[in-house]
């Protein structure tokens, strides 16, 4: 049985080794503004950094490389395979959609015809097989290892928040990068920073239902991948609308962009809970 | 299930990480024909260059069949708790994660290469590996074809027996438009009315889905087939 301590000591060690990586991104940002193949290679690094910092932690602190949840245990879990590609896309897309329809722009959404939407989504869920794989390096991270440890010491709830924020965060760099090559002000930076922290932890809720129903990180893999793509995919459809040009929606709209993720956050926080309590009973 | 996992990474681990080096395989060609650059184009090489690694790692994919065609081993694994449907689907599933790692290992080289190309200054340098996306599920669904042939007919005799099957499909195919030439040209007009821009997209997305759904329905019918197979294998 792991004790707390132990479980503190490799989270404190798992977190120090991702966020020295943030900080290197963050140190390189002016040379990776001047040189595109380094801005490439630590980009790569960056983002394979929680998967690496889960690694290093396993064995600095002889925890061995069990439990890293990398069997794809698909028979009986076919369901929340599905799950992890349609509820991203649905939420998505409602994301999207829902400050255009609220504020009566209905007619935007002409490239929304059942071909385009069957084609984007049909591509997707094939992609999703193959592509999605590049993901494996924030996951194996975050949801098959900064979790597991974060559980026993902060509670199913205080992982969700704690957890979402520190996912969140981790993406700060990328954030703070259009401030620093001085594409974007700094109230720009502290909004996306914010709205993704916000975004991210509601989000995180649903990957850690789904990695701890299925006891494996390839759903959440699918859904981190179709969370990502979903939105380049609800955009180019929106393009094809007659959007005019310089219009921009009410500010009060963009509370509905968060509506559908606060939605699906309450419900699998619910459900982890519930599922908390039959483990306990259990035992 | 572990066990069997570790069975074949201890078995076929150069192959699953040769998949890397296939990645590599545009870079190389274009390494080898630096010289022809100038004339032919950088593109071109390139694309020649990911069909080679995608003709190898095909090739590497099948020798991670060799040697399970054995009496001996098909009646040991269905006697296992996980039994033959366990092993196959490792398989399955290994041969799938190898064509992923080929396409990832291949998809950061073309990455790469672009974002060195751009810092010395090569401006009309362009992603290939967007090929690469299409031709991997040509890879799933020949993978798809060959493992049931393997395993029905042991790894030397299915490859006979698949080949004789292409032919004859290739002859009848070959056969049948000769003999329908007069309708030829309704057929080519039918098709274009089908494979139009509104629709093409549709299409394609529709035969991507259709090639994983046929890589599991390879797994079920491996699966009926699988204890036929073995009672024919040689030893």
């Amino acid at each position: 049985m792991t004790t707390k301590k132990e479980n503190a000591k490799r989270l404190g060690i798992y977190l120090l080794i991702v966020f020295a990586f943030m900080l290197f991104y963050i140190l390189c940002a002016k040379l990776m503004h001047q040189s595109n193949t380094v801005y490439y290679i630590i980009y790569m690094i960056f983002s394979f950094s929680p998967a690496i910092a889960s690694l290093i932690a396993r064995v600095v602190t002889n925890e061995g490389f069990r439990d890293m949840k990398l069997h794809m245990h698909l028979t009986g879990n076919i369901r929340y395979y599905l799950l992890a590609f349609g509820l991203p896309l649905i939420c998505l897309s409602a994301m999207f959609l829902l400050p255009v329809i609220v504020s009566g722009h209905g007619d935007w959404l002409c490239g929304f015809t059942f071909s385009n939407v069957l084609s984007n989504a049909l591509l997707l869920l094939a992609f999703s097989a193959v592509q999605s794989i590049g993901l494996l390096g924030e996951e194996l991270g975050w949801r098959g290892y900064m979790n597991q440890k974060m559980e026993p010491l902060l509670g199913t709830v205080g992982t969700c928040l704690v957890g979402g924020i520190v996912w969140g965060l981790w993406h700060f760099p990328m954030d703070i990068s259009g401030y620093l090559d001085g594409n974007s002000t700094f109230s720009e930076v502290l909004f996306s920073t914010f709205g993704r922290l916000a975004m991210l932890t509601c989000f995180g809720a649903f990957l850690m239902w789904l990695t701890k129903k299925t006891n494996s990180v390839f759903p959440s893999v699918i859904a981190h991948f179709m969370y990502n793509e979903s939105q380049g995919a609800v955009m180019s459809l929106l393009a094809q609308g007659n959007i005019p040009e310089n219009t921009s929606l009410q500010l009060w709209t963009d509370v509905m962009r968060y509506l559908p993720l606060l939605v699906i956050a309450v419900i699998f926080m619910i459900l982890l809970l519930k599922n908390k309590k039959k483990e306990n009973k259990t035992l | 299930m572990t066990g069997l996992v570790y069975k074949e990474w201890k078995q076929n681990r150069w192959f699953i990480l040769s998949m890397i080096l296939c990645g590599l395989a545009p870079l190389f060609v274009l390494l080898l024909m630096r010289g022809e650059i100038s004339n032919i184009g950088n593109a071109p090489i390139r694309i020649g260059g990911l069909i080679a690694g995608f003709l190898v790692a095909g090739a590497l994919q099948m020798l991670v069949l060799r040697g399970d065609d054995r009496k001996l081993w098909g009646y040991w694994i269905t006697a296992t708790p996980e039994g033959y449907k366990g092993f196959l689907r490792v398989k399955y599933e290994m041969i799938f994660a190898m064509v992923v790692l080929f396409l990832f290992s291949l998809q950061c080289v073309d990455r790469g290469y672009c974002a060195v190309a751009a810092d010395m200054g090569i401006t009309e340098i362009e992603e290939v590996s967007g090929i690469a996306v299409p031709l991997c599920f040509v890879q799933i669904l020949s993978r798809a074809i060959d493992i049931p042939f393997v395993y029905r007919f042991g790894s030397k005799k299915g490859s006979i027996i698949k080949m004789i099957f292409m032919v004859t499909g290739a002859v009848v195919i070959s056969v049948l438009m000769i003999l329908n030439a007069e309708h030829f040209d309704t057929v080519i007009e039918m098709c274009k009315k089908v494979f139009n821009v509104q629709n093409s997209s549709l299409i394609l997305s529709v035969c991507l889905v259709v090639c994983l759904a046929l890589y599991y329905l390879s797994y079920r019918i491996t699966c009926r087939l699988y204890l036929k197979g073995v009672e024919q294998y040689d030893h």
